[in-house]
């Protein structure tokens, strides 16, 4: 599913964010990549979502080599992906339904698909009822499912989270992390990043380890280690 | 179809949701709107004040006494010829003595008329002549100081009517001149208005269009709801100030017949109803061409995500 070999990344002012990383992610997989604040690990995400490309290396997603991805196919790129991040990002002018519906309307779905889809998806994620709400409706942890909806509802092969956890309180972190686990039991690929060593150490699953740019440890049944 | 539906959902949904946004930016707009159309208001006085200035200028030119109808027709028939002149009115003595009368009514002055006989005149015919536009009096006048008329014209107030003329004619061009000055000023600091007011209003949405583009969603759907909502503010501004314009002409209307007091007929309320289409239709065009760039422009800067 993702396969990264030899990846360099120098922002400016030589600031090296990642350093020579080489990875590769199998279909179906639920990998945590942990590290502290500096180590990367927002970089990596980045570069697996076309929004930083790589000084050196290559990088291929789902097949596709987007190492040197034009700009006119970065939107084709993020349909086929799912997206969530630490602050939620969701449009703060729509509705819940309004916003997990984006992602299917820039997709170019039919009105009737978008109705049948989303409703089904916000009833996965437990929003069944609050569609007509705004975010600023919403508790830190529902805004987060808003988000998970959106980023499945158009049925991606690959989810990237970016510390999806990382504003919210236990119970909610717990909620959202069951939630990641039920997707990646349907088949989907889940790639976790975060520093939180509780749901690391809970998931039981694939752990790569960033240390100021470089890749420490990747163990399969691996536990948070800094 | 689809799409283009939803692009005009968007644009709509982001004009009614951004409320406080839309009415900000709208009134920025329409201070801009009003300003200018203020500004053609008063170029319209300026215009027919200024036309009715040159149409009341002409030329008197004063026959010799023994000048007779034949002779006076014949110089108004060669003048008719001349491309230059608008119309040439015959005033005849007789005209001349009621006007005399009239004029001096009031005055001691009618007294030495009394000297003269039934069938005597002591007044000449006049040629009251109108150019179509201010320079060409020097040609007209020309003409008629040609040696074949000298036989029967006795004089033309040349140089006085020319010193007249120039002046008016330079007090014209200046104002002229200087008014569009004045409108292009007033235009560029509405368009650098407009043109921040459009940058600020999608600043503070940036992160939305980062979203659109994280989510997946091509420029082109990040940027045409913008550009559209921009066009929606263009409409908004421009019929907010015939909202306003109309009662305001209304109110000033009765001021302006008094300052002219009949000497001019300036019904600027009129021009603006007779108008309207060509008025706020260009206003409207102009002001959505600026949005649509702004936007353009301003949008372009955050889709780099």
């Amino acid at each position: 599913m993702i396969q990264i070999s030899n990846v360099s990344k120098i922002y400016p002012k030589k600031i090296q964010a990642l350093k020579d990383i080489s990875l590769h992610i199998k279909p179906g997989e639920f990998v945590s990549i942990v590290g502290q604040s500096g180590s990367g690990k927002s970089t990596l995400v980045k570069l697996m979502i076309a929004e930083e490309r790589p000084d050196s290396g290559k990088i291929v997603i789902g097949g596709w080599d987007i190492t040197g991805i034009k700009g006119q196919e970065i939107p084709t790129l993020r349909r086929q992906l799912g997206v969530i991040f630490q602050d939620f990002k969701l449009l703060p002018k729509k509705t819940v339904f309004e916003n997990v519906a984006f992602a299917m309307q820039v997709c170019g779905f039919k009105p009737k698909e978008i109705n049948k889809t989303v409703d089904q998806i916000l009833a996965l994620v437990g929003l069944k009822g609050k569609e007509d709400r705004y975010p600023h409706q919403l508790s830190g942890g529902e805004q987060q499912r808003v988000a998970i909806a959106r980023s499945l509802v158009h049925k991606p092969k690959l989810l990237v989270g970016d510390e999806p956890t990382g504003n919210l309180d236990s119970i909610n972190t717990r909620e959202i992390i069951d939630l990641l686990k039920k997707i990646n039991n349907m088949g989907t690929t889940v790639v976790l990043v975060t520093h939180n060593r509780e749901v690391v150490n809970s998931l039981k699953n694939r752990v790569i380890t960033l240390d100021s740019g470089y890749i420490i440890s990747d163990q399969a049944n691996g536990r948070y280690l800094l | 179809m689809h799409s283009i539906l939803r692009i005009f959902k968007f644009a709509f949904q982001g004009f009614f949701r951004n409320f406080w946004l839309s009415l900000v930016t709208i009134t920025m707009m329409l201070m801009a709107v009003l300003s200018v159309t203020l500004l053609m208001g008063m170029d319209y006085i300026r215009e027919v004040t200024i036309k009715g200035v040159e149409n009341k200028v002409d030329v008197l030119v004063e026959m010799k006494l023994e000048a007779d109808r034949e002779q006076v027709e014949s110089l108004v028939n060669d003048l008719d010829e001349l491309s230059e002149v608008k119309v040439v009115d015959i005033i005849t003595p007789e005209e001349n003595w009621q006007m005399f009368l009239e004029n001096n009514k009031d005055s001691e002055a009618t007294q030495v008329l009394e000297v003269f006989e039934e069938d005597e005149n002591p007044f000449p015919y006049f040629l009251a002549i109108q150019a179509y536009e201010l320079d060409q009096y020097p040609k007209i006048l020309e003409f008629i100081n040609q040696e074949k008329y000298s036989a029967f014209v006795q004089s033309s107030d040349a140089d006085t009517h020319e010193q007249v003329i120039n002046k008016i004619n330079d007090l014209a061009n200046f104002v002229n001149k200087y008014s569009w000055y004045i409108t292009g000023l007033f235009v560029l600091i509405s368009i650098v208005v407009i043109f921040n007011t459009i940058r600020m209003s999608i600043y503070t949405r940036q992160s939305e269009i980062t979203i659109m583009k994280l989510v997946g969603a091509s420029n082109w759907v990040v940027r045409t709801p913008f550009v559209i909502e921009s066009v929606l503010y263009s409409l908004a501004a421009v019929l907010i100030v015939m909202v306003i314009i109309y009662p305001l002409l209304n109110f000033i209307q009765p001021s302006l017949n008094t300052y002219f007091d009949g000497i001019q007929a300036v019904n600027i309320a009129k021009y603006f109803k007779d108008n309207y289409l060509q008025i706020f239709g260009t206003q409207f065009l102009g002001l959505a061409l600026i949005n649509m760039i702004s936007t353009s422009l301003a949008v372009r800067k955050y889709l780099k995500v």
